[in-house]
């Protein structure tokens, strides 16, 4: 008894403190975006704000359309990971169960893709997507994400644990190559890929300049753009009104984390109990 | 049976169609050809230099320009920070399809005709009251060998910003005008616990502090550079580097700061004086729980300073129609109406002197007084860094800043290492152009 009680309540001891690090910036952003401007750094005014002051949220919206902009950040967003799961599941399961030749050659060369930055290759991006005629539009900014080296490789040492037993099992209740991958491997790699879903939404949600390139129109710009408008400036950011806009920006993500906290919780235990 | 029947019908389907699209065609066209032109669409790429607002009123005055221009429709494009636009620009200058106008930092200008890329406008200027009107510290920013290739449009200039309250609490009641006052202001306004410093004498914006330093080589009477190589190894440029590790070592000033962060502590009252671009007037001004003060930067052999922010540029590989509807896209934003608006609206100085003599600017000066300490500072102002690879050359420049102020190097050796630096990589540059 003693000693579960230390286990219940030792362990939220110290967890506690470790959350509120977490929690802290977030608690601030949302204290800072309902100040006065003047009260952000004047030490007398203290750490909450005197009045709440709604106004730095219609201010912020005011500066860009910011509907628009979360409209198309899902939709890029949402389209790079339906891409990038068909395509990285079809490479990885390639790599990691099919023979053929060159397969390590054409492997490195896709751990190669990994080692460059984004930045190296955004003339020649730049061109293929322009050549293609989708300049300033919304698939300008999903078709040079479609395929991802880092994804491929995360799939594919995963799909290398899988048993081969199950998939000859498979095979022998008459399954190809693609009932395979949907009945056996993808369900039993479903941790590797909310973990790989997650980095990849994170990175292209917060994506700044790619989009900025090859996009003209407010109609298809994205959210960090917006940001942008506050916060890259040599005046010095505008605290008040990028913090209001930073809730906006960041609450489709907390929100979406929160209703799906139980499952990818629950996927990383069992990645954890395997 | 049946299935030709549905072939002749599609036949026709497609010949109607086909009828149809050229009817509307002609329709589109026809009264473009009676007018004689075509709409001329030009694209601005310009970027915000000071937060939040300005993309509202730059859109909102190329909305004015296009209800009032039929034949020119601008598109206003927001590129993002001076540098996302200069990459931008130079990313369709690579593929052939560069923006008609674009507003870079004014540095940039050596490096886009490197690139041979701007359209030059003297004859166009000369036709007009240009070198008459604007204010020749400004027009300078866009010249190269006497030729013009833009006009000034969004100029500013560092300052020096300081806390009223502070000051009167420390008794001294006005800005220093000398370089020995303002180490002198700066010890009597700094405020130690100890070994620590609860309020610093004066901070100078970091990161843009390579800016800030060629204003202080001014004041001692040197440009730093010209347009194929830098002279940052002189004695003019030694002696202000070493007046600056006199302020650090009188532990007066921060040896390092940011951009950001500082123009922060001025507000927090951790800093009691600041070198920060006019641009941020506005910003301070709004933000601070004091009274801020705005003054000339100090002078030594005389009063200097450098001008940040950017000309209108023009491209030149584009169609004479286009070129002439580009010039009068960038005469109308930099008219004498537009300069004062703009002036206004942000903070930036306005380049025309026009439009200091009108009575809306002379309200705003009687309202804000510190928006004429920028104008009349700006008769000491002159370019920023003019050369090829300036993005480099800045580099070189603030690491040996950066190291001299840490006391890892003395300022002889660490200016000259980085002018034998920027100039091997301008020599590279001219040799690559040549």
């Amino acid at each position: 008894m003693k000693q579960s009680m230390f286990k219940k309540y030792g362990l939220h001891a110290i967890l506690f403190p470790v959350a509120i690090l977490w929690i802290g910036p977030l608690i601030w952003i949302l204290v800072t975006s309902v100040k006065t401007r003047v009260e952000v750094f004047d030490s007398n005014s203290g750490l909450l704000p005197q009045n709440f002051i709604w106004d730095n949220y219609p201010a912020a919206m005011s500066v860009a359309p910011f509907g628009t902009y979360m409209m198309n950040s899902f939709m890029v967003t949402g389209g790079i990971l339906i891409c990038q799961i068909v395509t990285i599941s079809l490479a990885a399961y390639a790599f990691a169960r099919i023979k053929f030749p060159f397969k390590n050659v054409i492997f490195s060369l896709f751990l190669l893709q990994i080692m460059f930055p984004i930045y190296a290759i955004f003339l020649t991006n730049f061109i293929t997507v322009r050549e293609l005629g989708l300049m300033n539009s919304l698939p300008a900014m999903i078709v040079p994400f479609v395929a991802s080296g880092y994804g491929t490789f995360m799939l594919r040492q995963a799909f290398m644990q899988v048993p081969s037993e199950l998939s000859d099992a498979a095979k022998l209740d008459g399954c190809g190559h693609f009932s395979t991958l949907w009945h056996v491997y993808l369900p039993l790699v479903r941790p590797t890929l909310i973990a790989f879903a997650i980095i990849s939404v994170v990175t292209h949600w917060n994506d700044y300049m790619w989009p900025l390139l090859v996009t003209n129109s407010e109609s298809v710009r994205t959210l960090p753009i917006g940001l942008g408008l506050l916060a890259k400036s040599d005046s010095g950011a505008d605290w008040t009104r990028l913090m209001a806009a930073t809730v906006i920006v960041i609450s489709p993500l907390l929100l979406l984390f929160v209703i799906f906290q139980r499952r990818f919780v629950d996927s990383f235990m069992h990645a954890g109990l395997k | 049976m049946k299935s030709t029947k549905t072939n002749i019908s599609r036949r026709h389907f497609l010949q109607t169609s086909a009828g149809a699209i050229t009817a509307a065609g002609m329709l589109g066209t026809t009264p473009l050809f009676a007018s004689g032109t075509d709409v001329v669409k030009l694209q601005f790429m310009y970027p915000v230099g000071v937060s939040g607002d300005i993309n509202r009123i730059v859109t909102g005055m190329i909305n004015n320009f296009n209800s009032s221009h039929e034949k020119i429709q601008v598109e206003p494009i927001y590129a993002g920070s001076y540098d996302n636009t200069e990459q931008k620009v130079m990313t369709s200058l690579g593929v052939g399809e560069p923006p008609a106008t674009w507003l870079p930092i004014n540095s940039a200008l050596q490096t886009f005709l490197g690139m041979d890329a701007l359209a030059d406008v003297t004859s166009l200027a000369k036709a007009d009251d240009i070198y008459q009107d604007f204010l020749p510290g400004f027009l300078s920013i866009c010249e190269s060998e006497e030729k013009l290739y833009g006009l000034p449009f969004q100029c500013s200039t560092p300052v020096l910003y300081y806390n009223k309250d502070l000051f009167a609490k420390a008794g001294i009641n006005k800005a220093p005008d000398n370089w020995t006052e303002l180490l002198e202001t700066a010890k009597a306004l700094t405020i130690r616990n100890g070994s620590d410093v609860s309020q610093w004498g004066v901070t100078f914006g970091g990161g843009w502090h390579d800016w800030i330093f060629e204003s202080f080589v001014r004041q001692n009477a040197l440009v730093p550079w010209q347009k194929d190589k830098v002279m940052f190894d002189a004695p003019e440029a030694i002696d202000a580097l070493e007046f600056w590790v006199k302020m650090v070592k009188e532990g007066v000033m921060p040896s390092a700061s940011t951009w950001q962060g500082s123009a922060n502590d001025f507000m927090a009252g951790r800093t009691a004086m600041l070198y920060h671009s006019t641009g941020s007037l506005t910003n301070l001004r709004k933000s601070s729980p004091f009274e801020v003060g705005v003054a000339f930067m100090p002078k030594n052999k005389t009063y200097g300073a450098t001008i940040g922010g950017g000309p209108i540029l023009m491209a030149k590989n584009q169609p004479d129609a286009h070129l002439n509807a580009s010039w009068t896209f960038a005469r109308w934003m930099t008219n004498t109406q537009n300069q004062t608006h703009w002036c206004k609206e942000t903070g930036y100085i306005a380049a025309r002197k026009s439009s200091w003599e009108g009575e809306d600017l002379k309200t705003f000066v009687n309202e804000v007084p510190a928006a004429k300490v920028a104008l009349d500072q700006a008769a000491y102002a002159g370019a920023f860094l003019q050369v090829p690879g300036y993005h480099k050359v800045r580099e070189y420049l603030k690491s040996a800043l950066d190291r001299t102020l840490a006391g890892e190097i003395d300022p002889t050796s660490a200016l000259k290492d980085a002018t034998k630096q920027s100039n091997r990589e301008i020599e590279r540059l001219m040799r690559r152009r040549s």
